[in-house]
């Protein structure tokens, strides 16, 4: 991904930017339950400030927020000249079906790409354990 | 028939005209001449005045005779012209030149539009005066010269004002397959090098231009029809369907003749139901992630507090919220498939990856329904170019199908092998089996066999869709099945050795577009989960 290649270190905080209260609590009680440290936002903006200002190992970023889309916020994070997120991971999760275009610009800047009702909070664990794995 | 007959010209009519009309003037005159004359010997006018008497006749004719040769000459000289302007657009042979309806008198006393109409009556219809000319020189070989008469206007317009009539599109192809016609109706694109092409998209279905890459190798005559091909892609505008008819015909001057006929009403509303089923299958997904979610969670934590039975209904949740959440992928990608919008991201990766990401959820649908799932996919097999989340779908289609029509208690098997460049999979049931009958029709959309319309429920798009991701990959699925003994659904997909250079050709940014005769291959080699 030319990432810079930090220490191998696992991830251990987490920030969630998801708007649906019933999806943002489900994966909160999940991944703290599992040990990570879980910070959770509910609308694009609050999300974008957020992920500047604490450096977390993993963001997981809804698409369909309100006040800033996802899209926008992985554009002010990754999309300048600057990486402002170096040490983040980023997975999109959403169930909202963008364009081929817009999924791939997306894609671009992060390191997957998950539907939301394919993912049930034991297969987000996994996914979380691999991309430990390939860092 | 003509040939017993002398044919007749329009021109002949002229001087047949001219003949009456100077002998009518003439006998008209003497007429006039011997009445005045008796009228003058009843008075005795001829007696007294024998000089005047001549005089007054001489006068008389020479007046009757100027006044008549203008009066003819003013009336009859339109007639002439239209008569020689029918002969003229009739394409007899004539050595006249046609009447100019420029002619400054003809302008100001009005025949200008006479003639006119003439002439534009003629350009719209000159096909007919055209098989005069034909068999003009055939009957009267001796006669008449057969040298061809320059037409005002090329044959042609007349159909072509025809054709422009209507909203079928007709488009004509010569043997190097450049359009030498096309009329209004036609969608046609014009590129920036100002050649004409055809704006159709055959959304998987064989090109046209594939169909006569075939005629030209293997037929003299052909036709095929397509139905329900758009010109434009969704939300563009001006987007029309069409059902196709093409002829081939080998050789010939219009060697491909397409008709097209414009549905776009009929289809048009099909296309608005499709994007409500998109709409529709997107809001159905976010109730479906909390389900399957809290059922997940919830498991996990009661796992220690639940009964052995309890468990059971878990799993009985689980599972028909994993069916349901298929259901609505299978929604969605044939939603996408119809509207050319379903890509592949193709990644190098095994038969056992792919199956690893429903394998739990396989055993748990097959145990919830009684059946017994035996997989036996081989670890070696060579690696294939695959969209795992699409593939999963389908292994998930065939294998739900397999449950759903096999007996309780029955067995289903998985397996996979190599077979020249390509690895099969096979997915086998023992249960209820089909005719023949039935097989045809089995990747149709919509299509439910009468029997399982009745006891099985399902909507007919699994396997459709299915066909399509797989042909999507350029691979093909069949199926062996034998009524009352069982089906055997048979998944061949390409080995990615077989397919690398393809693939490596459109690989440098995630966007390359592999044209696989069938569908559209998009490369991608990140996790998708």
């Amino acid at each position: 991904m030319g990432l810079p290649q930090g220490t191998t270190m696992a991830i251990k905080t987490i920030l969630i930017v998801e708007d649906d209260r019933f999806i943002g609590e489900m994966y909160v009680r999940s991944l703290k339950k599992n040990g990570y440290e879980v910070d959770w936002m509910v609308d694009g903006n609050d999300g974008l400030i957020a992920a500047r200002n604490k450096a977390y190992d993993l963001l997981l970023l809804d698409v369909m927020l309100p006040e800033r889309r996802g899209n926008d916020i992985l554009d002010a994070l990754r999309g300048g000249t600057e990486d402002l997120i170096p040490h983040t991971k980023v997975v999109i999760l959403t169930n909202f079906e963008q364009d081929d275009e817009s999924r791939m610009a997306m894609e671009k800047n992060a390191d997957g790409y998950l539907i939301k009702a394919e993912i049930t909070p034991s297969k987000l664990l996994a996914v979380i354990k691999q991309l430990d794995e390939t860092s | 028939m003509a040939v017993a007959k002398p044919q007749k010209f329009a021109k002949d009519f002229w001087p047949h005209f001219n003949r009456v009309i100077g002998t009518a003037i003439v006998l008209s005159q003497l007429l006039i001449l011997v009445i005045i004359a008796f009228i003058l010997f009843l008075f005795g006018f001829i007696d007294s005045h024998p000089w005047a008497f001549v005089g007054i006749l001489s006068a008389q004719a020479i007046l009757g005779i100027i006044t008549s040769a203008i009066i003819h000459r003013i009336a009859v000289r339109p007639i002439k012209d239209m008569l020689s302007a029918v002969v003229h657009v009739s394409g007899e042979l004539t050595a006249s030149t046609p009447p100019n309806p420029n002619d400054g008198r003809y302008a100001k006393n009005g025949f200008k539009d006479v003639l006119q109409t003439i002439y534009e009556l003629a350009s719209n219809n000159d096909k007919a005066p055209a098989t005069i000319i034909s068999s003009a020189p055939a009957v009267e070989t001796s006669v008449t010269a057969p040298t061809p008469v320059a037409l005002t206007k090329p044959a042609t317009t007349f159909l072509e004002s025809a054709l422009n009539e209507t909203s079928c599109g007709f488009v004509i192809m010569d043997q190097s397959r450049q359009i030498t016609f096309s009329n209004n109706a036609a969608p046609i694109n014009i590129g920036t090098d100002g050649v004409a092409s055809l704006s159709l998209i055959f959304n998987g279905q064989e090109t046209l231009d594939a169909w006569l890459d075939d005629c030209e190798r293997n037929a003299v005559h052909a036709e095929r029809t397509w139905s329900r091909i758009p010109n434009k892609l969704p939300e563009e505008e001006d987007r029309r369907f069409f059902d196709i008819i093409a002829s081939y015909d080998k050789g010939a001057e219009s060697e491909v003749v397409i008709t097209l006929i414009d549905r776009t009403k009929l289809y048009a509303i099909g296309e608005e139901e499709l994007d409500f089923i998109a709409f529709a299958a997107h809001e159905l997904r976010g109730p479906i992630t909390v389900i399957r979610g809290y059922l997940d969670v919830l498991e996990d934590e009661l796992k220690d507090v639940l009964k052995d039975d309890q468990h059971e209904l878990f799993h009985r949740l689980t599972v028909s919220a994993n069916r349901l959440s298929g259901y609505i992928n299978n929604i969605l990608n044939t939603s996408r498939y119809d509207r050319r919008h379903l890509k592949m991201h193709l990644a190098e990766t095994t038969i056992n990856d792919v199956y690893d990401t429903i394998r739990d959820d396989m055993n748990l649908r097959a145990n919830a329904q009684n059946r017994l799932l035996a997989i036996n996919i081989p670890t070696d097999l060579p690696t294939i170019a695959g969209d795992p989340a699409s593939l999963s779908e389908v292994f998930g289609n065939l294998i739900d199908n397999a449950i759903k029509y096999s007996n309780e208690g029955g067995s289903i098997n998985v397996s996979a092998g190599i077979k020249g460049d390509m690895i099969e999979v096979l997915i086998e049931d023992h249960g209820i089996g089909m005719p023949a009958s039935v097989i045809g029709n089995l990747f149709q959309k919509f299509y439910r066999s009468h029997r399982s319309r009745e006891t099985v429920a399902g909507t007919g798009i699994g396997l459709y869709i299915s066909k399509a991701i797989v042909e999507s990959h350029g691979g093909n699925i069949s199926v062996r099945s034998e009524d009352g003994h069982g089906s055997t659904f048979i998944v061949s997909l390409p080995t990615f050795a077989s397919v690398a250079d393809k693939l490596k050709a459109g690989n440098n940014s995630n966007e390359g577009l592999i044209d696989q005769g069938s569908g559209w291959i998009k490369n991608h080699s990140m996790y998708r989960g």
